[in-house]
């Protein structure tokens, strides 16, 4: 029993293929392990050294060295929290601090007790003009206040308070399921 | 994004920046998209384009203010193997956010400027090195770059020539060195992003072995320009010796913050006050980065400072990756730059001593004098650490960078630093705290 799935370490074994030397696909690879366990463990990345036919110390190498990168669970929904100049002029610093008390921990890296919620503070992420800024499910969330982080944590913590699709009004979306199912079962 | 903050319709960069969905190819292309590629691919030597590219003073807008065209003519002309161009997207620079402005709105744009560098220098892939964290605007260049094959444009065929062409995305995992374009190289290669000794340098010896050519996003994004207009009419603009436009990043005490293209030698009071709507009611302007957090300050008496490249340098400073970054007199200096360091410290890579252990020894240094515990000693520590950080004890400029914000903010701001070392005081936070 592999920690990767063995469709998701095929596709690793066809990486190199994309690239003038096989080592690249060192961090793609990673990428793929790291979306379907959440984090990197010892077994995913010996797995992916294998895959790959690399040496296990040197892909632990790569992981370590990119913040990006995890090796400890981060919970379902990981604020990136930018706390560097620009957006500690504008108040990163409280946004973190309302976080904290909003999700519920007491410091960067550990994860709410409902598994759903860290954070950890990084480096400038490159959107400025946005100050205070937060990097989250692959978005980036801007202008920063306390009322847009308390919502964007309702949302995520109680998905039936989100207003997600504006086609979909929620008085629809039984019908819609039963609809979906039908089609599924016939 | 959300909305554009910054120059939409500005004279180069941002010229099409007010149509709207420019990021799809048949609008791209209906403004005149393409054009240059084609021109280029069809018609055009590489030895034209590069001359063009010369013609217009087009100079590195990464940071390094290298002329474009003569980091192009540094790569051999007749080696065997393949040659890349390596475009660095890694932007991390603290207060830069230029780059990731260009690529949101207008990805075709530097996908072109990519074809056409990759055609100078005798190439046939160019690699785009993109940020982790720049999750859109790499979806983005990836759809791009799905219809520019699409359309035959990338390919085996580029506008029915048999020039070969693809552009190719690689996704960094967060680290400021990969900015660096030696180390970056390491990244793309898989490895541990630490920078390498030069010579040899990338145009001889760069990606996997190969003669690379690495250049800033912003810097390719204004070639297709400058093919469509000429190299002559680019270098109309901007000063005797620092040609053209440039994007500026200004962030902080502003009260429109954004990403502004601006003509080279207009004045920082120009782009702070007129652009980015200068400081917030009853606040004046203290201090300034001229170019990213490693440009060395300035104090707010200096705003009439022109953007001049060359000018910036014979100050001290430099224009560096065009993040302005503005702080009012509501803010400690010590403070910033004791966050500043900490970011110098945390990104060092570790390879050479000098920044890897005098980073650290700055950022408890910083912490002893903010929590009290300062002296005439810190201050003297600070003062040595940022002298052995400096003047190429490193492999990278980042050790320099640290060392330059310390020197510079102690240099004009020796006041606040005495207070909070000697007296344990921070008159900044006193006045608001009274106001």
């Amino acid at each position: 029993m592999t920690a990767l799935s063995e469709h998701v370490l095929e596709e690793i074994r066809e990486l190199p293929a994309k690239y003038p030397q096989h080592r690249s696909a060192v961090m793609p690879a990673l990428d793929l392990a790291q979306e379907e366990l959440g984090y990197l463990t010892p077994e995913a990345m010996s797995e992916v050294a294998t895959a790959l036919q690399l040496d296990p110390g040197y892909v632990e190498g790569v992981a370590t060295f990119y913040t990006l990168f995890h090796l400890a669970p981060i919970g379902k929904y990981r604020f990136y929290m930018c706390t560097n100049l620009s957006c500690t002029l504008r108040g990163a610093n409280e946004m973190v601090d309302h976080l904290k008390g909003a999700i519920g921990v007491h410091e960067a890296e550990q994860v709410s007790k409902d598994g759903l919620f860290s954070y950890e503070e990084v480096e400038c992420l490159g959107a400025c003009e946005y100050a205070p800024v937060a990097r989250l499910d692959r978005r980036y969330q801007v202008d920063l206040t306390p009322t847009k982080i308390d919502a964007l944590v309702a949302e995520r913590r109680n998905p039936k308070v989100e207003a997600p699709h504006p086609a979909a009004k929620a008085a629809d979306l039984p019908a819609k399921r039963g609809g979906t199912r039908k089609k599924k079962s016939g | 994004m959300v909305e554009q903050r910054g120059t939409v319709g500005g004279p180069v960069l941002t010229e099409w920046f007010k149509t709207p969905d420019l990021h799809k190819l048949d609008v791209y292309e209906s403004l005149g998209g393409y054009s240059a590629a084609r021109k280029v691919f069809k018609e055009m030597t590489a030895t034209q384009v590069i001359d063009e590219v010369k013609g217009s003073g087009l100079r590195g807008r990464g940071g390094a203010d290298f002329p474009t065209a003569t980091k192009w003519s540094f790569v051999p002309k007749d080696h065997p193997g393949p040659k890349y161009i390596v475009v660095n997207a890694d932007e991390s620079e603290p207060g830069s956010a230029k780059d990731r402005y260009l690529m949101e709105n207008s990805p075709h744009m530097l996908v072109e400027g990519a074809m056409i560098a990759s055609f100078a220098i005798g190439g046939h892939q160019a690699w785009i090195y993109i940020r982790g964290e720049y999750d859109l605007p790499y979806e983005m260049l990836r759809d791009a770059i799905a219809e520019a094959h699409g359309k035959g444009y990338l390919g085996e065929h580029p506008f029915g020539t048999d020039y070969a062409m693809d552009v190719r995305l690689y996704r960094g995992h967060g680290a400021y060195i990969c900015g660096e374009e030696t180390a970056l190289l390491e990244s793309l290669e898989g490895k541990r992003a630490q920078p390498r000794s030069r010579p040899p340098f990338p145009a001889v010896k760069g990606a996997w072995g190969m003669p690379t050519a690495v250049n800033n996003v912003e810097t390719l994004s204004t070639v297709p320009w400058i093919m469509r207009h000429g190299g002559a009419e680019y270098s109309k603009r901007g000063t005797e010796k620092a040609k053209g436009t440039r994007m500026v990043t200004v962030s902080g005490d502003v009260q429109k913050p954004g990403n502004y293209e601006i003509e080279i030698g207009v004045t920082y009071r120009h782009v702070i006050e007129e652009l980015a709507g200068g400081p917030f009611p009853g606040r004046t302007i203290k201090v300034f980065w001229p170019g990213g957090s490693s440009a060395k300050v300035l104090p707010g008496s200096m705003l009439d400072t022109s953007t001049d490249l060359d000018g910036l340098k014979a100050l001290g400073t430099m224009g560096g990756s065009g993040g302005i970054i503005v702080m009012d007199d509501s803010h400690c200096v010590v403070k910033a730059a004791a966050r500043l360091l900490r970011f110098y410290a945390f990104e060092s890579c570790g390879k050479c001593t000098p920044c890897r252990v005098g980073g650290n020894w700055a950022v408890r240094t910083y912490e002893r004098i903010l929590s009290g515990e300062g002296s005439q000693i810190e201050l003297g520590i600070l003062e040595r650490v940022s002298d052995g950080l400096q003047n190429g004890r490193c492999l990278c400029g980042l050790g320099d960078a640290a060392g330059w914000v310390i020197e510079s903010t102690m240099r004009h701001f020796h006041n606040e630093y005495e207070e909070h070392s000697l007296h344990n005081v921070c008159s900044v936070e006193a006045a608001l705290v009274h106001a």
